[in-house]
């Protein structure tokens, strides 16, 4: 059975088609915005297999109105976790406009969840605001070895940029202010976690989880060494075509 | 869907009433009230009475509210303070931009602080502008029942107000007018308390945003023929509803409570994200406001233990007592709670509660964050998805 996992974030798109003998066929990773759904479609097709069942998820779930169930990003994580890291309680998803923490019950369901504020502080947002204010890659953020830091306290992303600004035109080092931002992302998501607790183990996905120093920063603060999954973007997507199949493999139709 | 026939009486009764404020009549004198004030002294005295309350919350729920919001921003006032003041404050300001030019101008305000204490300085605002007196009661926050001092200390003050109310008008109050009035507005909360009991059936005959509908008569009109006749009306058909077995006509998969102020402008948008996934709200805690029970004896005894045991009034231990007695008695599966931005004695405490709740029953809460009249901080997409995955996690979707 093949099926397909649909993910259209706030900045990234990303689809996952899987084989239930457990290998992933295909994958992509593009921008969102307008086409999002066109781009689905032909992806889809352009594999070239009859594909089974479709799950979309994400903010832009409601556009991919051909597939088979809408659901929210936070479901899929958790079973994509069930499958891949069966012993998460815990997981870490910062993404482009949000960032979430979701606590995995015992039996491998979503028991809790909490979300950042109405803001984008401790999200992928804020590092591309932040690099484009240093006119550095978002990429080159990751690459800061150990060592001293500015301290950006604002919460809110554009009185934080102007932190940022202030340390740039007082003379501080690069990568000593690329230090500092990572540190402020790292410092608001490990709050939310222990907002609502941080139960190992504990795994980090989305984009963000790319950035090396910044899992490092939550490890750190949250005392716990994180697994943090190869395609960290993909995780959703992943977790999506997972419950594809389950909904294909389950006669119950309409039943939740 | 299957819609309440009695909201068509509701409406007649509520443009009735709104329409009555605004006819002219001679030695017709109008008083300005708070939700949780004395009004059965007014009735009782032949004053009429406008909410600027209620009157926020319906500008509100007809998408009104930015508008005078903003007036009153625009005139200096903090977007920190509470948005039915903002939006009240705003009509005042500018009768123009008002749904029915706001409300007719008052001779008197009175102000009772057994709700909040925004009150006191928003009427305090209205007297100044208004250049009309005040009267103020004041009612110390109770834990449990109220002392007997407490008692003394509110009933101390409603003799001053009808002091202050015969001094004002030339007329006197007639002790078995106020019996009659107090007699019909226990009756009112009584049949009130009963129709929201209605909902602890399976199916429930009536969900929360018919409440918050339904609420109006007993917050703008208690005391009077009208709202009696109305909850009854009402309150016969939910009892048919539950003879048949019907419920609200939409399949109940989870059964939830609401706590907190509704989102007025997004009433039924925020319900029918729930109802999309079989969530039903059997409860909220605010309509339950007006169920109080009027004791027999002394008048003015019976109402300063009766407004001054307002919940709002009281402290931590008694909200979380009747927050669990609610989810317990409506089997609730699940707690939404609205931390609501403008209604900070309400809202402070949610956290807090929603820790304890969670400790004691290991109920799934949710916390959205909005604010009852300000569209400004309503984000739809935000909430949309709050919603799904905590739908999802009453929904064993795994």
């Amino acid at each position: 059975m093949i099926t397909a996992g649909i993910d259209i974030g706030s900045s990234a798109l990303k689809m996952v088609i899987w084989e239930s003998t457990g290998k992933i066929l295909a994958r992509y990773v593009g921008r969102a915005g307008y086409g999002s759904e066109a781009r689905a479609r032909e992806f889809c097709h352009s594999i070239g297999v009859h594909i089974d069942a479709t799950v979309a998820t994400g903010y832009g779930r409601g556009l991919i109105d051909w597939a088979d169930r809408s659901v929210t990003e936070l479901t899929c994580q958790v079973r994509w976790a069930r499958q891949e890291v069966p012993a998460a309680r815990t997981i870490i998803d910062i993404g482009g406009q949000d960032c979430k923490v979701i606590r995995i019950s015992e039996s491998g369901t979503l028991a809790d969840f909490l979300l950042n504020d109405k803001c984008a502080a401790g999200t992928g947002r804020f590092l591309e605001v932040m690099a484009a204010a240093l006119d550095v890659p978002v990429e080159e953020l990751s690459g800061v070895p150990d060592g001293p830091s500015v301290s950006i306290s604002s919460t809110c992303t554009v009185f934080a940029e102007s932190e940022v600004m202030s340390a740039v035109a007082g003379g501080r080092n690069k990568q000593e202010v690329i230090r500092g931002i990572n540190n402020a992302v790292a410092s608001r998501v490990a709050a939310l976690a222990l907002r609502l607790g941080c139960v190992p183990d504990l795994v980090i996905t989305g984009g963000v989880a790319q950035n090396a120093r910044i899992v490092d920063a939550i490890a750190s603060i949250l005392s716990t060494r994180p697994v943090v999954p190869k395609e960290p973007q993909l995780t959703a997507a992943w977790g999506a075509a997972l419950l594809a199949h389950d909904k294909f493999l389950s006669k119950r139709e309409g039943s939740y | 869907m299957s819609r309440l026939t009695s909201t068509d009486y509701l409406k007649k009764v509520m443009s009735r009433y709104y329409t009555g404020l605004r006819i002219p009549s001679p030695g017709k004198r109008i008083a300005w009230v708070t939700s949780g004030a004395p009004v059965e002294i007014l009735r009782a005295m032949n004053i009429q009475v406008a909410y600027p309350e209620n009157y926020a919350a319906l500008c509100a729920a007809r998408r009104q509210s930015q508008r005078l919001i903003e007036i009153a921003e625009s005139s200096g006032l903090s977007g920190d303070l509470c948005s039915y003041a903002r939006c009240h404050i705003g009509s005042v300001l500018s009768p123009n931009a008002a749904p029915w030019k706001g409300l007719p101008r008052p001779a008197v305000l009175i102000c009772c602080n057994n709700i909040c204490s925004t009150v006191t300085l928003w009427y305090e605002y209205l007297a100044d502008i208004l250049k009309v007196p005040l009267f103020f009661i004041d009612t110390p926050r109770v834990d449990g029942a109220p002392a007997s001092h407490q008692v003394a200390y509110v009933k101390r003050q409603l003799e001053d107000l009808v002091c202050f109310l015969e001094a004002r008008f030339g007329r006197r109050l007639d002790e078995q007018a106020l019996k009659a009035t107090l007699k019909t507005s226990a009756q009112t909360a009584k049949l009130w308390a009963n129709i929201r009991s209605t909902a602890m059936k399976r199916p429930s005959p009536i969900e929360a945003p018919d409440l918050f509908i339904a609420m109006a008569p007993i917050v703008v009109l208690r005391g009077t023929r009208a709202a009696l006749d109305f909850y009854q009306l009402l309150h016969k058909e939910l009892l048919v509803r539950i003879d048949n077995g019907v419920g609200i006509g939409r399949y109940e998969r989870v059964r939830l409570v609401w706590d907190n102020i509704a989102i007025w402008h997004a009433l039924f948008r925020v319900n029918q994200m729930f109802a999309a996934h079989g969530g039903v709200f059997v409860a909220d805690t605010y309509t339950g406001g007006w169920t109080f029970e009027l004791m027999e004896g002394d008048p003015l005894e019976s109402m300063a233990h009766a407004y001054l045991s307002v919940f709002l009034n009281k402290g931590f231990a008694d909200r979380l007592a009747d927050l669990e007695k609610t989810l317990s008695e409506y089997g609730a599966d699940g707690l939404v709670m609205h931390a609501n931005r403008s209604c900070k004695p309400y809202s402070l405490i949610q956290p807090e509660l929603a820790r304890e709740i969670s400790r004691r029953m290991g109920l799934p809460i949710l916390l959205l964050e909005s604010d009852m009249a300000d569209p400004r901080a309503y984000a739809e997409e935000q909430l949309r998805l709050r919603i799904e995955a905590f739908m999802e996690q009453l929904g064993g979707i795994l």
